[in-house]
């Protein structure tokens, strides 16, 4: 049985490293003779123009940007949110809610339109802008979550010893979030990194392009003349940074995810 | 009042950008809906009284593609409900190897849909792809799983459910660590059987996660996008195209921003009508009210 999961989770993905492994000769028709084996794949992804690792540095820089400024918004708005009372609390909750489930595509045509009129087009970290809102609803109900967790009286005992809210924040509350803080960045960042629609029409400039437009640009040719060798190596280059991330964080991100659905 | 006031200064920030991505295109969509705005305008935006909207009404390929949607986005999200309940049972027991476990399954869902929407695209290639090397070794012949508009989607429905079932998995799992172990094991010693505490036990404890998932993967499915882009392109013959892929089409490839506007709009509401007529039917039995009581 867990052969059986393994083998339908991994086997897409083992498939693709073993097709960006063999001669483009071998992938047509079994080679009778002679090593089918080549790293050519690799050197011709990375010796391209843009090089591939260039993409890859986009998207870091997008995830990071997105990452940070998503916390730096959603931290005080899950404090504020956690300790509203009222109607108020349940209804900016609910639409929360209402804009994690909603499908981003359909937003893409009026960003574009905002995109043009503000010269944000070809930006990578105009770019971080409207990931940033579509990372918040999650993450703003992770951290309320969080918030929720933490014993008042902490807090109350910080404000009788005079702490203003910056530094209540900071030095009671915030260390105290840590692994929250931890899952919500990754899952933000693994959104941002593989977010297709809106950067498929904010960037135009081909160094400027993250990872998925980059790779889905390679392979919008027909289906007979792509290179599938030089596109595996793309994927599995494109795949190994987020593999280590899922893997040495999965911890992290299971918590996360489960943590949301208790509390959602 | 001060601390009600302090909390909504410290939300605003981030309520401010939340509207103006999510709440000013829905505006703007429903105000570009009422106006031509194509390249024959030049992009500019003239009122044409609801032309756009009895276009829809008219649009064979938008009523096609809306019971594409559909077919895809139900089936796809019952795979993954059915599969995904299975997934998190078995790693809800406990195994040796567990943690890996988990981390190999959730694989697929953290990896960018283009990626490996490319990957399929080469497993179901006709004729060089592994699916139909094994075909032939088999003794049979090629099978066009991308190019047989009567089956295509079918594969592409496939494609998905790979990518998020660790995802519901890994929701219904977390519904399932909520279960004390004592009352499975009580229910045990009084001779149930797995099925009978899977059905009398399990199973409604999980109705709210199960809920959940659902409402949350059939809105993001009526929505699909890039997967489809990458995969079919919408084909063959326009077999798989998805609403939010004819929408695309219309805005970027036609160049006509109001009736793409149009378009996207008539998927909101389409997605408002699926997701509420899905809550009243759990409603209607009942389920819907543990899960009120869950949130």
């Amino acid at each position: 049985m867990r052969l059986l999961v393994l083998l339908w989770s991994l086997g897409p993905l083992l498939w693709q490293l073993r097709t960006s492994l063999l001669r483009p000769e071998a992938l047509v028709a079994p080679l009778l003779e002679g090593n089918p084996w080549t790293l050519a794949n690799y050197q011709l992804v990375l010796s391209g123009d843009p090089p591939f690792w260039q993409y890859l540095a986009n998207s870091t820089l997008v995830g990071l940007a997105t990452t940070l400024l998503t916390l730096l918004l959603a931290v005080p708005c899950a404090y504020g949110l956690q300790r509203l009372r009222g109607p108020m609390r349940w209804g900016v909750g609910l639409a929360l809610v209402a804009a994690a489930m909603f499908p981003t595509v359909l937003l893409f045509l009026a960003l574009l339109e905002i995109a043009r009129s503000f010269g944000l087009a070809n930006n990578l970290l105009a770019l971080s802008l409207p990931y940033t809102a579509l990372s918040l609803p999650l993450a703003v109900l992770l951290l309320r979550a969080a918030f929720a967790d933490l014993p008042g009286e902490l807090e109350d005992a910080a404000r009788l010893e005079g702490l203003g809210l910056g530094q209540r924040l900071r030095f009671v509350l915030l260390p105290l979030l840590g692994p929250a803080l931890a899952s919500t960045a990754i899952l933000v960042f693994l959104a941002s990194w593989n977010e297709y629609a809106i950067a498929l029409t904010w960037i135009s400039r081909s160094d400027l392009l993250t990872l998925p437009i980059a790779i889905a640009r390679i392979g919008g040719g027909s289906v007979f003349t792509i290179p599938y060798g030089a596109f595996a190596a793309a994927t599995v280059l494109g795949s190994l940074p987020l593999m280590l991330l899922v893997l040495l964080a999965q911890r992290s991100i299971v918590s996360g995810l489960t943590r949301g659905a208790v509390k959602g | 009042m001060k601390n009600r006031t302090l909390s909504l200064l410290l939300m605003l920030p981030a309520l401010l950008l939340l509207a103006a991505v999510f709440l000013y295109p829905l505006l703007r969509y429903g105000w570009l809906s009422l106006h031509a705005s194509s390249v024959l305008t030049g992009l500019v935006p003239i009122p044409n009284g609801g032309a756009n909207w009895g276009r829809l009404l008219d649009d064979a390929r938008f009523w096609t593609d809306a019971g594409q949607t559909l077919r895809f986005a139900f089936c796809s999200v019952a795979l993954e409900l059915l599969g995904g309940l299975g997934l998190a049972l078995l790693l809800h027991r406990p195994l040796r190897g567990r943690g890996p476990l988990r981390a190999l399954t959730l694989l697929p869902w953290a990896l960018p849909t283009t990626v490996m929407a490319l990957g399929w695209r080469w497993i179901f290639n006709d004729p060089h792809g592994p699916l139909n090397a094994a075909l032939r070794s088999l003794g049979g012949s090629s099978y066009g799983f991308l190019s047989t508009p009567a089956t295509t989607w079918f594969f592409v429905v496939l494609a998905d459910v790979w990518k998020t079932l660790p995802f519901v998995a890994l929701l219904l799992l977390a519904g399932l660590q909520t279960i004390p172990a004592d009352l499975e094991e009580a229910l045990r010693l009084e001779g149930a059987t797995r099925l009978q505490i899977l059905r009398r036990l399990t199973l409604p404890l999980l109705v709210p996660y199960l809920t959940l998932a659902l409402l949350f993967r059939l809105a993001q499915a009526l929505g699909v996008f890039d997967l489809i882009q990458v995969l079919t392109g919408g084909g063959p013959a326009g077999s798989t195209e998805s609403l939010a892929l004819y929408a695309y089409l219309n805005a970027m490839r036609f160049l006509d921003f109001g009736y793409a506007s149009t378009v996207m709009l008539a998927t909101f509401l389409l997605l408002l009508v699926s997701l509420g007529g899905g809550w009243l039917l759990l409603r209607r039995h009942g389920l819907a009210r543990s899960t009120e009581r869950a949130a």
